[in-house]
């Protein structure tokens, strides 16, 4: 259990969506907790990430189901609170972030029929690395739902401290463990 | 600048209340404790009340919003929109 008032969190992609859409009342009622003290941040790469999604969406669509799609895509960006640039001092640390990994610690998603190609992950694990060195560089907890490829981030990171010098750990807090 | 000071320049206005008898009795202990008129003890607590409901309102708009933004979607849809782009297998 975390304590909502020990906010505020950064709050990855994936984290920020699975908690929106969350049916258990224990993490709704954390939500509701936490939103009453803190705005959930975000880094800008989350607001590309997903403002990409929905282009991409709105652009596969037939021309009934765009207006719902850019229905969705508005209440997104109203629900924004802050969002983390990507500034020299990210820039600097998620350099840093990239020499140590590389390459993604996991392999592309697939579903169904459906494959993620190797450019693809390779871009979605660079974005994971400015989300995490976001957090570094904002000293918030990162809450996030994709534990195998925040945990190589954060080992890399304790394992060459002095190369993030008055930054890290990389605390990391995941979404099931909110409530 | 303490909120009871604070108070001074907010344009004020009076009315008549019915309050629970304890809890009236609590603010008047508190405004003799702290040498302040009662209305500023009611004051400052509907101030702090007033600050709570706003933040819950706030808290229920933006979740209601989330759920609007991540409605409708199908599981292959929110992957998209967490950044996961899949293709057709066939394709690669």
């Amino acid at each position: 259990m975390v304590d909502p008032a020990s906010g505020p969190f950064l709050f990855d992609t994936s984290a920020e969506r699975w908690l929106a859409r969350t049916k258990h009342s224990e993490l709704l009622n954390w939500m509701g907790a936490y939103l009453s003290r803190h705005p959930i941040h975000v880094s800008a790469v989350t607001v590309l990430e997903r403002s990409r999604g929905y282009s991409l969406l709105w652009r596969r669509a037939h021309d009934e189901r765009r207006d719902s799609i850019e229905s969705a895509r508005l209440a997104y960006l109203s629900a924004l609170g802050p969002v983390w640039p990507l500034d020299g001092a990210v820039a600097v640390v998620t350099g840093e972030i990239m020499s140590l990994l590389p390459d993604p610690p996991t392999p592309p998603k697939r579903s169904h029929q459906l494959v993620e190609s190797r450019q693809e992950r390779l871009a979605r694990w660079r974005f994971d690395e400015m989300i995490a060195a976001t957090a570094l560089v904002a000293q918030m907890p990162l809450i996030h739902n994709n534990a195998a490829d925040f945990e190589a981030v954060r080992s890399a990171i304790e394992r060459s401290p002095t190369r993030f010098p008055r930054l890290g750990p990389l605390e990391l807090i995941r979404c099931a463990s909110l409530a | 600048m303490g909120p009871a000071r604070s108070l001074i320049k907010v344009k004020k206005q009076r009315t008549t209340l019915t309050l629970p008898s304890d809890s009236l009795m609590k603010a008047k202990n508190i405004a003799r404790v702290r040498k302040v008129n009662l209305s500023t003890v009611i004051s400052e607590a509907l101030s702090e009340g007033l600050k709570v409901h706003a933040a819950t309102e706030r808290s229920e708009e933006v979740l209601a919003l989330y759920r609007k933004a991540f409605s409708g979607f199908t599981d292959d849809e929110l992957s998209l929109l967490d950044g996961i782009i899949l293709e057709p297998a066939t394709r690669r």
